[in-house]
C-alpha cells in the first residue's frame, strides 16, 4: 500500500493533487489542511455527511476556490481555469436539471456548451451508456431521482472526459441502476480514467472504491485500499448491549473470556467491550447457556458510521490508523 | 455558444409566471388605448399626440419596460444561481463573458417582447392616421437601447445582491420616479431619463413630456457606459462565482 495520502499509481503522474488545502466558511472550518494525490482509476471519498467530501469534490472540480493551499488537476490548476472542463465532466448532488428540457435536449445541450463536432452522436453514446434511451423524449423535470441522476451522468461524459468527479452519485438510485451505475464506472477506469466520488455508505464504497480517502470533521483520516480500511474498521472494539434473565451472573462469566475486554454492569443494563467482533458473537450464547442466563437482547451499540470514523480518527491521532 | 445559453434562457425564464404577469401589465396601456379611440373619436391631432405620447413616457418606458427588465433581469441567471444549474453553464470550456452577455441578451429579448406589445399596441392605436405616428419608431427603438441598460445593471444586481430585486424595484420606483423627476441633475443617472431623450431626439413630435429628459448625446454616452459597466461587473462575479453545497 502508499503511503498517507499517496494515492497515485505507482509511475504515473497523479491526476488530482490537494496540498496543504484548507476550505472556511466565516469561522466554520469546512476542510482543514488536506493533503493527498489521486491517480487513474476509481478514487473514493467516505465520511459521515458534513466531513467536508462536497467541498473537496468541489475544489477538485474547480467550483470552489480553497481558501488555503492548492488543488491541481491533470497538472493544471482547478480553480478559474475553465479550459481544464475540456477533458473533466462533474456530477453534483444537488438534483438540478433544467426541468423543461427532455433528457436528449439537456444531454445535447451540454455537448453543445463543449463545442463537440458531432453533437448527436456524443448525446446518443452518453444516454446510451447510462441507459436512459428509454426515457430521452421525456421533460427531465418530471425524472424520479434516479433518472435525474443518470442522465446529469450522461451530461458529465458527453465530451468523453479523461476525469469523472461524482458527488455521491447514487443517491436514489435502485439495486439495478446501482450495479450499471458500477459496471459504467468500472468500464471507464479500466480505460485509464480517472474517476473520485463520494459516499457515505459502507456498502458502496466496497463494489466501487478500490481505493479510499476516509474524511472526517474537514480532515483526511486514512487512506488506502478498501481491505485496509474495512480491517481497521472490523478490527476496533465493539461494544454490546445486552439484555438476559440474570445480567450479574453473565457478566461474571464474561470477564473470563479472553474476546471481552471490559464489561460493564449499571442497573439491569449490561455493556461488554470486545476486540474479537467474531469470537465474541460465537461465545457469548454458550457462556449464558452454561451459566443458565436467558438472553433477550444482544445488540451492537456503536455500529452508526459516525462511531466508526470516529474511530479511524482516534486511531489515526494514536498513530495506528491511516495506511497499515 | 452564445445561442445554446439563449435558447435554453428563454425556455427557462420565458415559460415563469412572471412572464404572464408581465404580458398582463403590458396589455394595460393597449386596453387605456383602444378605451380613448373608442370614446374620443372627435380628438384633435394634438390630443391624441398628447395623449400617446403620455402613455409611452409615463406609462410604458417608466413602468411596463423597467419592471419587465426586472423581473426579468435578476432571473436570468439569478434562477440557475437559486436551483443549482448554473454548474452546467460554470463547468464548461467557456469563457465567462460569453455567459453573461448570452444571458444579457436573452433577457433583452424577453424585456424587449414585453414592452414592444406595450409601444406598438397603444402606439398604433391611438396614433393610426395622425401626424404623431413617427413616436411609435422612435419609442421602438428607444425602448430597445433602454431595455439594454436596464438587463445588464439588473443581472449585475443580481449577482452582488440577494435582495436584488428589491433594490431594483427602489431604483425604479423611488430614484427614476420620484426623485430624478424633481431634480433635474441627477436625471443622468436614471434610464428612464435616457430612454425618453433617445425617443424625443428620433421622433419631430413636440410634446411637453418629452424635452424632461436628457438631450440624446449625454443619454447614448450614458447608456453604453452602464451597458459595459453592468457587463463588466457580471463578468467578473460570474468568473468569481464559487459553487458549494452550502446554498
Amino acid at each position: 500500500m502508499t503511503g498517507p495520502g499517496q494515492m497515485a499509481a505507482s509511475g504515473s503522474a497523479p491526476a488530482i493533487t490537494l496540498e496543504g488545502v484548507s476550505k472556511w466558511y466565516g469561522n466554520v472550518v469546512a476542510v482543514n489542511d488536506v493533503s493527498f494525490e489521486i491517480g487513474p482509476g476509481i478514487t473514493g471519498l467516505l465520511g459521515p455527511n458534513g466531513a467536508g467530501k462536497s467541498t473537496i469534490l468541489h475544489m477538485m472540480g474547480g467550483l470552489l476556490r480553497a481558501s488555503a493551499g492548492a488543488v491541481s488537476v491533470l497538472g493544471e490548476p482547478a480553480a478559474g481555469n475553465p479550459e481544464v472542463y475540456r477533458k473533466v465532466g462533474i456530477v453534483l448532488e444537488r438534483e438540478a436539471v433544467y426541468g423543461t428540457l427532455t433528457g436528449w435536449d439537456f444531454v445535447r445541450m451540454n455537448a453543445r456548451l463543449h463545442g463537440l463536432p458531432d453533437v448527436d452522436a456524443a448525446t446518443r453514446r452518453a444516454i446510451d451508456l447510462v441507459d436512459m434511451g428509454y426515457a430521452q423524449g421525456r421533460a427531465t423535470g418530471g425524472y424520479s431521482k434516479g433518472m435525474k441522476q443518470r442522465i446529469k451522468i450522461a451530461a458529465a461524459i458527453v465530451h468523453d472526459p479523461q476525469m469523472l468527479i461524482l458527488d455521491e452519485p447514487f443517491n436514489g438510485a435502485d439495486p439495478r441502476q446501482r450495479l450499471h451505475m458500477i459496471d459504467m464506472l468500472r468500464a471507464m477506469a479500466g480505460e485509464g480514467r480517472t474517476i473520485v466520488f463520494s459516499s457515505h455508505i459502507l456498502e458502496e464504497m466496497e463494489r466501487l472504491g478500490d481505493r479510499v480517502l476516509v474524511i472526517v470533521s474537514g480532515r483526511l483520516a486514512a487512506s488506502g485500499d478498501f481491505r485496509a480500511i474495512r480491517r481497521l474498521m472490523v478490527d476496533r472494539p465493539h461494544t454490546f448491549r445486552i439484555v438476559s434473565s440474570g445480567n450479574r451472573r453473565l457478566a461474571q462469566a464474561l470477564v473470563g473470556d479472553e474476546a471481552v475486554t471490559s464489561v460493564e454492569l449499571d442497573g439491569d443494563r449490561l455493556t461488554v467491550q470486545t476486540r474479537d467482533y467474531s469470537r465474541f458473537i460465537t461465545v457469548v450464547p454458550r457462556i449464558a447457556r452454561d451459566s443458565g442466563v436467558t438472553l433477550r437482547e444482544l445488540a451492537p451499540s456503536d455500529e452508526s458510521l459516525e462511531s466508526v470514523f470516529e474511530y479511524l480518527v482516534a486511531g489515526v491521532r494514536g498513530g495506528q490508523g491511516g495506511d497499515s | 455558444m452564445i445561442g445554446v445559453i439563449v435558447g435554453v434562457t428563454l425556455r427557462q425564464v420565458g415559460r415563469q409566471r412572471r412572464m404572464l404577469v408581465l404580458l398582463v401589465l403590458a396589455l394595460v396601456p393597449v386596453l387605456i388605448s383602444i378605451l380613448y379611440r373608442f370614446t374620443a373619436d372627435n380628438s384633435s391631432e394634438r390630443d391624441a399626440i398628447e395623449f400617446a405620447s403620455g402613455m409611452l413616457a409615463t406609462f410604458v418606458v417608466p413602468i411596463v419596460l423597467p419592471l419587465a427588465a426586472l423581473l426579468v433581469g435578476t432571473s436570468a441567471l439569478g434562477q440557475d444561481i437559486e436551483e443549482g444549474t448554473i454548474a452546467y453553464l460554470l463547468a464548461k470550456p467557456l469563457a465567462r463573458w460569453k455567459v453573461v452577455v448570452a444571458k444579457m441578451l436573452s433577457a433583452w429579448l424577453l424585456t424587449y417582447l414585453v414592452t414592444l406589445v406595450a409601444v406598438l399596441g397603444s402606439g398604433l392605436i391611438v396614433l393610426t392616421g395622425h401626424e404623431g405616428i413617427s413616436l411609435v419608431p422612435a419609442f421602438v427603438v428607444a425602448c430597445a437601447a433602454g431595455a439594454l441598460a436596464y438587463v445588464a445593471i439588473f443581472i449585475a444586481l443580481s449577482l452582488r445582491f440577494s435582495r436584488a430585486l428589491i433594490i431594483g424595484l427602489g431604483y425604479v420606483f423611488v430614484w427614476e420616479a420620484i426623485i430624478s423627476q424633481f431634480i433635474a441633475g441627477v436625471r443622468f443617472l436614471s434610464i428612464r431619463a435616457y430612454t425618453v431623450g433617445i425617443a424625443d431626439a428620433l421622433t419631430d413630435v413636440d410634446a411637453e413630456i418629452l424635452t424632461r429628459s436628457l438631450d440624446v448625446t449625454p443619454a447614448i454616452v450614458l447608456l453604453v457606459l452602464l451597458v459595459a459597466l453592468g457587463g463588466w461587473y457580471a463578468t467578473r462575479a460570474v468568473t468569481r462565482f464559487q459553487i458549494s453545497e452550502r446554498v
